[in-house]
């Protein structure tokens, strides 16, 4: 048998297979809706995407448009009503914010970072209290604001521009406000963060009207020296906390008291710090 | 019946880890930059599209909807997320793949890179097994493509 007679033969065996009318509708009607159904799905796919980017995009921006709220810090400025500087000590020294009298019988450095979760938590359940001894004298504070996660926020940089305008809030004197507004009305870790607008208009509802805080926030005026504190602080041994895998760094909050960290873990740290003091 | 159990294991992987993601995409952002891969717009875009693209996935699988076009994906999809996590091993980055919520720097000795890719690789015979085999029961392919007149040719043949 040639190969032409194979060929032939070939073919009219497939004609009789899959050849008949019915069949080759069917199986028209089949390959249509496979394709109706591919289509539906690569839609579908697309739509996730694109409304999965839409809705992200919107739900990150939850602070946009909005004013940081103004938390006032001690108990005399709400009773009179006015944002004037606290009566204790706020002063910058560097890239390190100074409160509270040199007087006092213990002096605790606090490592912090405004957009960290564990942060705020700290803060929430310390605030009040380390405020409390700072007015009454017993307690310097020495905030060393890092940015720990400056790539965490989306747009990155809230860490970085939160602790420039920190310091700007410093030299303007009203540091422990500024400061206890941040944490108050934290911003959540991966969202957008507050911008520097938001942090000059911060500024203004606590109280500070100059010029100079404003240029000092949108230009991030001490951007190289919180950078350069930072820097300073992870290669510092005594600030190195184990991490686990026998690894040992640094994280934020971290508090310290001479070259010692301290367990801010039980409630009544503070209270035994003080007593020890004495 | 293989085809089926496939099928919906594929499909409970990812609307399990979607919905995760999904309820908490500011940590899915997080998950995305600690790979330190894309520049944080894209990262940004990223986050925002992989939580929904896992949920449609599940959502066709679970119906047998585009099976094949949906392991395809599925596959796709995988082997971005087994490099992304290799590239993390080899670069010495100390990060948890945010497979399934989570996510961003973790401690040195808490890196679970070949564990993690491991899982992957099973999830990707999963979508493997479908690509070749993409019919099943119980799925909406099956039900929308059943050729009724073929069953019965002229030749009484089936």
């Amino acid at each position: 048998m040639g190969g032409a007679q194979r060929n032939a033969r070939k073919k009219r065996q497939a004609r009789q297979a899959g050849g008949s009318p019915a069949v080759a509708a069917a199986r028209r009607t089949g390959d249509r809706k496979k394709l109706v159904i591919g289509a539906a799905v690569v839609v579908v796919l697309l739509a996730a995407v694109i409304g999965g980017v839409v809705f992200y995009n919107n739900n990150k921006n939850a602070t946009e448009g909005k004013d940081i709220k103004a938390a006032v810090p001690s108990t005399s400025q709400q009773a009179t009503g006015t944002s004037a500087p606290p009566a204790y000590q706020v002063a910058r020294a560097d890239g390190v914010v100074i409160v509270g009298d040199d007087t006092a019988k213990v002096t605790l450095d606090v490592y912090e970072d405004f957009l960290c979760p564990a942060c705020g938590a700290f803060e929430a359940a310390n605030g009040a209290d380390i405020e409390k001894h700072v007015e009454a004298g017993t307690v310097q504070v020495r905030y060393h604001m890092l940015p720990m996660l400056n790539e965490s926020s989306d747009p990155p940089g809230y860490s970085m521009d939160s602790a420039n305008a920190g310091l700007c809030a410093a030299d303007a004197g009203m540091f422990p406000g500024y400061h206890k507004s941040l944490f108050k009305d934290q911003p959540e870790e991966g969202g957008r963060g507050w911008d520097r607008e938001q942090l000059v208009k911060l500024g203004n509802l606590i109280g500070i009207s100059s010029a100079d805080f404003k240029a000092c926030v949108t230009s991030g005026k001490y951007d190289s020296l919180v950078q350069g504190n930072f820097d300073e602080v992870k290669k510092t041994t005594y600030l190195q906390q184990d991490v686990g895998g026998g690894k040992k760094g640094f994280g934020t909050p971290t508090i310290a008291v001479g070259e010692k960290v301290v367990d801010t873990a039980k409630s009544n740290w503070l209270d035994k710090l003080i007593a020890s003091a004495d | 019946m293989i085809g089926l159990l496939v099928r919906l294991g594929l499909a409970a992987v990812w609307l399990v880890s979607g919905a995760i993601k999904v309820s908490d995409l500011n940590q899915t952002y997080i998950a995305v930059q600690a790979y330190d891969l894309l520049p944080s717009g894209v990262s940004s875009v990223v986050a925002g599209a992989i939580p929904f693209l896992e949920l449609a996935l599940g959502v066709l699988l679970l119906a047998g909807l585009g099976t094949r076009i949906a392991a395809l994906v599925s596959a796709l999809v995988l082997l971005a997320f087994i490099g992304a996590v290799a590239q993390s091993w080899a670069r010495g980055l100390t990060i948890d793949c945010g497979c399934f919520g989570g996510g961003g720097q973790v401690a040195a000795g808490e890196t679970k890179y070949p564990q993690e890719i491991a899982r992957d690789i099973g999830f990707l015979l999963l979508a493997g097994w479908l690509l070749v085999r993409p019919r099943g029961i119980l799925s909406l392919d099956g039900w929308l493509t059943v050729r009724e007149p073929e069953t019965v040719d002229t030749q009484g043949r089936t």
